[in-house]
C-alpha cells in the first residue's frame, strides 16, 4: 500500500531540516577565529590570527567584547 | 575618518535611539555603541559605555594599518564571540555578538543605522527602517 502523500512530503522536509542541521553542526565545528576588513569598492582582506595585522586585531576585538560583557536579557 | 562627514554629528538621545532600536532587531547582540566624528562615544550600552571609545579607536586603528588604508567594515570572530565594526559619514557603529551570528544581516543593520543617523532629512532622530519592514 503506497504512503498517503502528505507524509511523503513530511518526510522529505524532515530529511532536508535534517540536512540542514547536519550543515550547521559542522560549521560550528570547523569555523575558526578570522578577521576579514573591508574596504571601499567591495575589496576584502583576511588577517590570519598569527599574522602581526592579525594578532593586533584580535587583541582589539578581545577587549570590545570584554567591555560589552555577557548577553543581556530582555 | 575616511568618509564624508555627517552635516551635523546626531544627538545623543538619536543615538540612543538608534542604538536602542539596533538591540532589539538583532537577537545575538551582546553590546553596541555609536561613536562621532571624534571618536567620541554617544551611545553605548554596558555598565562602562566610556570604554567603547578608547577599544573602538584602538580597533579602527589596527584595521587601518593592517593594509595601510582606511576600512569601511571589520568583522573578527574569535572563540568568544564576534566583533563587527562600520564607519559611515563620519559616524561609526561598533557591536559585539555571540558566535555565530549572521554577518550580513548584523552589517546591514549597522550600516542602516548610520545612514539613518547621518540623514538630514531624519535629524537623525528616528530609528532606522526595519529589515522586517521590507517584506
Amino acid at each position: 500500500m503506497p504512503p498517503k502523500p502528505h507524509r511523503v512530503l513530511l518526510e522529505r522536509v524532515s530529511v532536508y531540516a535534517d540536512e540542514a542541521a547536519a550543515f550547521m553542526r559542522r560549521r560550528r565545528v570547523a569555523r575558526r577565529p578570522f578577521a576579514r576588513l573591508y574596504y571601499p569598492h567591495g575589496r576584502s582582506a583576511d588577517h590570519a590570527q598569527d599574522s602581526r595585522s592579525g594578532a593586533e586585531l584580535f587583541v582589539a576585538a578581545g577587549r570590545l567584547i570584554e567591555v560589552a560583557g555577557k548577553k543581556q536579557k530582555g | 575618518m575616511p568618509d564624508a562627514v555627517a552635516a551635523a554629528p546626531p544627538s545623543g538621545e538619536a543615538a540612543e535611539a538608534a542604538l536602542e532600536f539596533l538591540t532589539q532587531m538583532s537577537p545575538d547582540l551582546r553590546g553596541a555603541a555609536i561613536l562621532g566624528p571624534g571618536g567620541e562615544v554617544l551611545a553605548g550600552t554596558g555598565e562602562e559605555p566610556e570604554r567603547w571609545g578608547e577599544d573602538a579607536a584602538a580597533l579602527f586603528a589596527a584595521a587601518d594599518e593592517a593594509e595601510g588604508s582606511p576600512v569601511e567594515q571589520v568583522h573578527i570572530a574569535t572563540e568568544q564571540g564576534e566583533v563587527f565594526a562600520v564607519r559611515n559619514a563620519g559616524l561609526a557603529v561598533v557591536t559585539v555578538t555571540d558566535r555565530f551570528a549572521l554577518a550580513s544581516l548584523m552589517l546591514f543593520d549597522m550600516r542602516s543605522t548610520l545612514r539613518q543617523l547621518a540623514s538630514p532629512n531624519s535629524g537623525g532622530s528616528g530609528p532606522p527602517r526595519s529589515r522586517k519592514g521590507e517584506d
